[in-house]
């Protein structure tokens, strides 16, 4: 189930499920990760946004990344 | 036209009855202008005192004692303030005014409610066949009236186990113990039998809605609680937008022709795409004012239908709206007290 489309999403990283009344928060990171995966980006798209973005290297970034689709996942949100 | 409204259970206490929620959401369609009659049990019901929203108090009988002195209650409110509809909202009024609806109807008042066969399905003996009926699933369960019933139903749903009363309470038990201390405390406030039921994984939400009688809906929202007193009622909760959840409420109504109020309580286990019925309550619940907060009047739609007044369609409500429960305090003369006590009226 495919639930990111009906997240609402605020800029200051507040996230409300409406599927299921929970309510998360993010940090800048995870909320440009969302944003971007709510556009419907890739993976490698949103690793390169995020080294365009923040002033990190690949390995972290793309460690960073994965860690958080995979928390996604876990909440199955992804 | 004015209409003279009665609702019960306006104890809005730590444990509150629905009906202060129920005269809000009237009071609020103006286009009714509506007078609301509160029906109390007890001189020191809050909504007794609350003017702005119960316009005039009676104590009733209870609907335990005959049903020719509750019905004359309600005709003498009838003769003497007038009292068009009636929308009972506790349990234990239920079964008499199902059954005198009609008598009722006769006599000049009117009411919304299920029709006896209805109102039977709220039964948990009835709820797997319900569930199955909507498309939902339901935990199993044991009918329990004695201790070896008890340990034996034990063995069959496993550990840990809801332990629930007919009509009030629910306890989890992780051990045999707990559940024989459940039980024993089931049964010393609320009497046999004691219903014993698989515990199962998900987040309670729960649906309030009421069908029109003709298997429409006259509106529906879905909310999760969010935070819950000791007692287990709401104090905060949001709304949500479940599509199969609310498609299993307007399977309720189509199937069944449910004429009235009614909340569907369900756990929904999203890992495993599935939800469980775990009880029909053939009335609102005390938090129904939170659909009205969120622009879906239903109370208002029922009174609506009764009197073929155009009934607001309602297609839509916005998901992530809290509900505040807030206790507050006010201060009256002993006056109002004094007439409920010696005349029964305010």
């Amino acid at each position: 189930m495919n639930r990111l489309h009906q997240l609402a999403v605020n800029d200051e990283g507040f996230i409300f499920d409406p599927l299921t009344g929970e309510s998360f928060t993010v940090n800048r990171t995870g909320l440009f990760i969302i944003n971007r995966l709510k556009e419907g980006k890739k993976e490698e798209e949103i690793l390169q946004g995020l080294l365009d973005e923040f002033n990190v290297s690949k390995e972290v970034a793309e460690r960073d990344l994965i860690d958080f689709l995979e928390k996604l996942k876990s909440y199955r949100i992804i | 036209m004015e209409l003279k409204i009665g609702i019960s259970g306006i104890n809005a206490v730590d444990n509150p009855g629905p009906g202060v929620g129920v005269a809000k959401s009237i009071k609020e369609d103006r286009e009714l202008s509506a007078k609301i009659v509160g029906l109390s049990y007890d001189a020191m019901e809050p909504g007794n005192y609350m003017k702005w929203i119960i316009d005039k108090s009676y104590i009733l009988p209870y609907p335990s004692t005959d049903h020719k002195t509750y019905l004359n209650r309600l005709y003498y409110i009838r003769e003497n303030y007038g009292l068009d509809f009636v929308l009972p909202v506790l349990d234990a009024e239920l079964p008499l005014y199902l059954k005198y609806q009609k008598e009722l109807e006769k006599n000049g008042i009117k009411t919304f409610l299920p029709t006896l066969e209805q109102f039977k399905l709220r039964g948990k003996d009835k709820l797997e066949e319900v569930a199955k009926n909507i498309g939902i699933e339901t935990p199993k369960s044991e009918v329990v009236n004695s201790y070896d019933e008890l340990v034996k139903a034990v063995e069959k749903l496993g550990l840990p186990v809801m332990v629930k009363g007919v009509f009030y309470k629910a306890y989890r038990a992780y051990t045999v113990q707990e559940a024989v201390s459940f039980f024993n405390k089931i049964v010393a406030e609320w009497g046999y039998p004691v219903i014993l039921q698989q515990v199962v994984s998900g987040e309670e939400m729960n649906v309030v809605a009421a069908g029109d009688g003709e298997g429409n809906s006259l509106g529906m929202i879905a909310i999760k609680k969010m935070w819950i007193t000791e007692l287990g009622k709401i104090w905060t909760g949001i709304t949500i937008k479940n599509e199969e959840l609310l498609n299993s409420a307007k399977r309720f109504i189509e199937i069944y022709g449910w004429k009235g109020a009614f909340e569907l309580e369900c756990i929904v286990d999203l890992n495993n795409n599935k939800i469980y019925l775990i009880e029909i309550n053939p009335r609102f619940p005390a938090w129904s004012y939170f659909s009205t907060g969120v622009g879906v009047n239903i109370a208002s739609n029922i009174v609506r239908k009764a009197f073929d007044l155009p009934v607001k369609e309602y297609r839509d409500y916005p998901a992530g709206k809290l509900y505040i429960r807030y206790t507050d305090d006010f201060v009256v003369g002993i006056e109002t007290f004094q007439k409920l006590i010696t005349l029964g009226e305010n």
